[in-house]
């Protein structure tokens, strides 16, 4: 079972659900290059600018630790990088968990995403503001000790830190990505998780995903906000669970 | 109310002062202070974040939640960072957002909150909130400040590439010419540039018609510095030494004199070094002089390779009024050569210049059944692999006749 994060923090996102399913199955955490405690050398501007590389990155892998039947569990952005990873080799997987899929963020004729383009440019300048507590000084000490991933937790807000570069990058492929047409290739049992309220993927963006992805089933949680993976992490373990 | 202060008597204006209802502390408080449910709802607000906002208490206790209040990025801000820290961390320190005020406009703010819990379950949030409108201008000037250094930065990159291109192909304009064509001579040439660096070198090779085609003028310089400066003074010496030394007026060695005034009148070629040479096309009889260059190689048939000595004498400009030294002297058999080359084809750092002559020779030996052209690439990449050479090598050789 893979979980991996969306936009924004890191791996510690789990923490309350992939415990719960250590029991009867391998649990395999990560954090995309460029968060969280990944190699920040690793992260390359040209390569990142698209989903597809976090893709690429997630099949290389599960094929180094030689993962079959794979239950992929994407949160957000995650979600639709598992659709990706799943189109291209369908094979590797058993189930997609998509908790809070987005396959278009920026309304669209006739299509509503939920934001206009101007809104994304106000999260990039969000970003920019808040990452003005991101000190060069301390980068350092971020980007050099991989192994010694408690020197970065001793941060403030250090589970949502990275680069301001880096950070704009993943917003800019996150946010103007358009993913919509890859949804009618799945192939895989697939689960669509929804929170009741939620402000990045609002109902409507779940059930589009749902009604795209041939087979599907989805499950309305009683939640608020985009995380019911830490906001009500019994609910969507629960969800999860059932579907497998 | 309880709390610490300092222990001074009630009916004394500060004593009172510091005895205020804690309403009071809460509500007119210097920063704003909004309780809400995990799920964001808000609960309780105080006066000053009214003040500031222009809600009323009724419009935000009616089931608002603190996310409404942000800015459309600031909810993705907020969902994405904010609230995955706080449900973690339990508190978040110096979130920056933009608040939407009742009437539209924004307020830049900076919050703090914790998230209190009730045996283990999350109970409510408390926030504070600062008004942070100057912090804000002085951060955006901060940041147009970055952006205007970053793109001065880019530009002078870009102009700093575009001169390098400019350099590469004015020095390579330069050492294209037209091929000599003279059948009693072959002709071999190779140049090639420093790895890793930007900017062109000031290498140059030439072999052109002296008197009127009686004898061949030869030569290999090498000119201080690089990028465009050297390859302009490159071009200016070349020239200069093809039309003092075409006229064929003097041997080798009057050319370096006549370069060594010209070079005091340019300032890039001081200090240039060069190895010159000329031909005798019917006797076979060459005249050779170095200024400050390494020593030019005779190859002869069935004969070991042999280091020309003679001529020598210091860089162009160094001493402009010694004597340069007497040109030395030699004849070519049918299908003998003669070597030029810059010091990239045999100096390493930290050893001898002899120790690079003998590996030369070394390398002479293994490629000389060649003809020219394959003689002088062969030598350049056994001695200057392409991979490491840090400094530009450029090699002449002229065969003269057949063996």
């Amino acid at each position: 079972m893979v979980f991996a994060h969306g936009f924004g923090c890191d791996q510690n996102m789990w923490r309350f659900v992939a415990p719960a399913f250590a029991a009867d199955h391998r649990i395999v955490l990560f954090d995309h290059v460029g968060a969280g405690g990944s190699d920040l050398t690793a992260y390359d501007f040209e390569r990142y600018g698209m989903l597809d590389a976090y893709a690429e990155d997630l099949l290389e892998l599960l094929r180094e630790l030689d993962l079959r039947d794979v239950v992929f569990v994407g949160h957000s952005v995650s979600a639709m990088i598992g659709v990706l990873a799943v189109n291209a080799e369908p094979d590797r997987f058993g189930a997609l968990i998509m908790v809070g899929p987005s396959p278009r963020y920026v309304d669209d004729d006739g299509y509503v995403g939920g934001f206009t383009a101007d809104d994304i440019d106000e999260l990039l300048g969000s970003l920019d503001s808040n990452y003005l507590g991101w000190s060069s000084a301390m980068a350092p000490v971020i980007m050099g000790n991989a192994d010694r991933p408690e020197l970065g937790e001793e941060l403030t807000n250090s589970f949502c830190r990275t680069d301001p570069d880096i950070a704009r990058q993943f917003a800019e492929a996150t946010f103007r990505s358009d993913n919509r047409e890859d949804l009618g290739r799945v192939r895989v049992p697939t689960l669509v998780l929804q929170c009741a309220r939620d402000a990045i993927a609002p109902q409507a963006v779940g059930e589009y995903v749902h009604a795209a992805i041939p087979g599907s089933a989805f499950v309305l949680l009683d939640a608020t906000g985009h995380c019911p993976n830490l906001s009500a992490p019994a609910a969507t373990t629960a969800a999860i669970r059932s579907f497998l | 109310m309880s709390g610490s202060f300092a222990g001074e008597p009630a009916g004394t204006p500060l004593g009172d002062a510091l005895r205020e209802q804690a309403e009071d502390l809460y509500e007119d408080a210097p920063c704003g202070y909004l309780s809400t449910l995990p799920d964001g709802t808000i609960v309780r607000v105080n006066r000053t974040f009214l003040a500031w906002t222009g809600y009323t208490a009724e419009e935000l206790l009616d089931g608002r939640r603190f996310a409404d209040l942000l800015t459309a990025g600031g909810r993705i801000y907020h969902e994405t960072h904010y609230a995955p820290l706080l449900a973690m961390q339990g508190a978040v320190r110096e979130i920056a957002v933009e608040l939407r005020r009742a009437d539209g406009s924004r307020l830049p703010v900076l919050i703090n909150a914790v998230l209190k819990r009730d045996d283990g379950q999350p109970l409510m949030i408390r926030t504070t909130i600062f008004d942070a409108t100057d912090r804000r201008r002085y951060e955006q000037e901060l940041v147009l400040a970055r952006d205007r250094e970053r793109e001065m930065r880019e530009h002078a990159e870009r102009l700093e590439r575009e001169a390098a291109e400019v350099a590469t192909v004015l020095q390579q304009s330069m050492l294209a010419s037209v091929p000599l064509a003279e059948p009693r001579i072959t002709v071999g040439a190779h140049y090639r540039p420093a790895v890793e660096a930007l900017e062109v070198g000031g290498d140059w090779h030439d072999a052109f018609p002296v008197e009127g085609g009686r004898r061949v003028g030869m030569v290999v310089g090498d000119v201080v510095g690089r990028g465009i400066q050297a390859a302009a003074a490159m071009g200016q010496l070349r020239s200069a030494t093809r039309a003092l030394a075409g006229a064929g007026l003097g041997g080798p060695s009057e050319v370096l004199a006549r370069l060594d005034a010209f070079a005091t009148g340019v300032p890039l070629a001081l200090l240039a070094t060069l190895v010159y040479a000329d031909l005798d096309l019917e006797s076979g009889v060459v005249r050779y002089a170095c200024a400050g260059h390494p020593p030019p190689i005779l190859v002869a048939p069935g004969a070991a390779p042999e280091v020309l000595w003679e001529g020598r004498s210091l860089p162009l400009g160094f001493a402009p009024d010694v004597p340069r030294a007497v040109s030395g002297r030699l004849t070519l058999a049918p299908g003998a050569r003669l070597l030029l080359y810059t010091d990239g084809l045999v100096e390493r750092r930290g050893e001898p210049l002899d120790r690079g002559i003998d590996r030369l020779a070394v390398e002479i030996s293994e490629w000389r059944l060649e003809p020219p052209q394959p003689f002088v690439d062969g030598l350049v990449g056994a001695l200057a692999p392409g991979d490491v050479n840090p400094d530009d090598v450029c090699a002449l050789c002229v065969q003269f006749g057949r063996p």
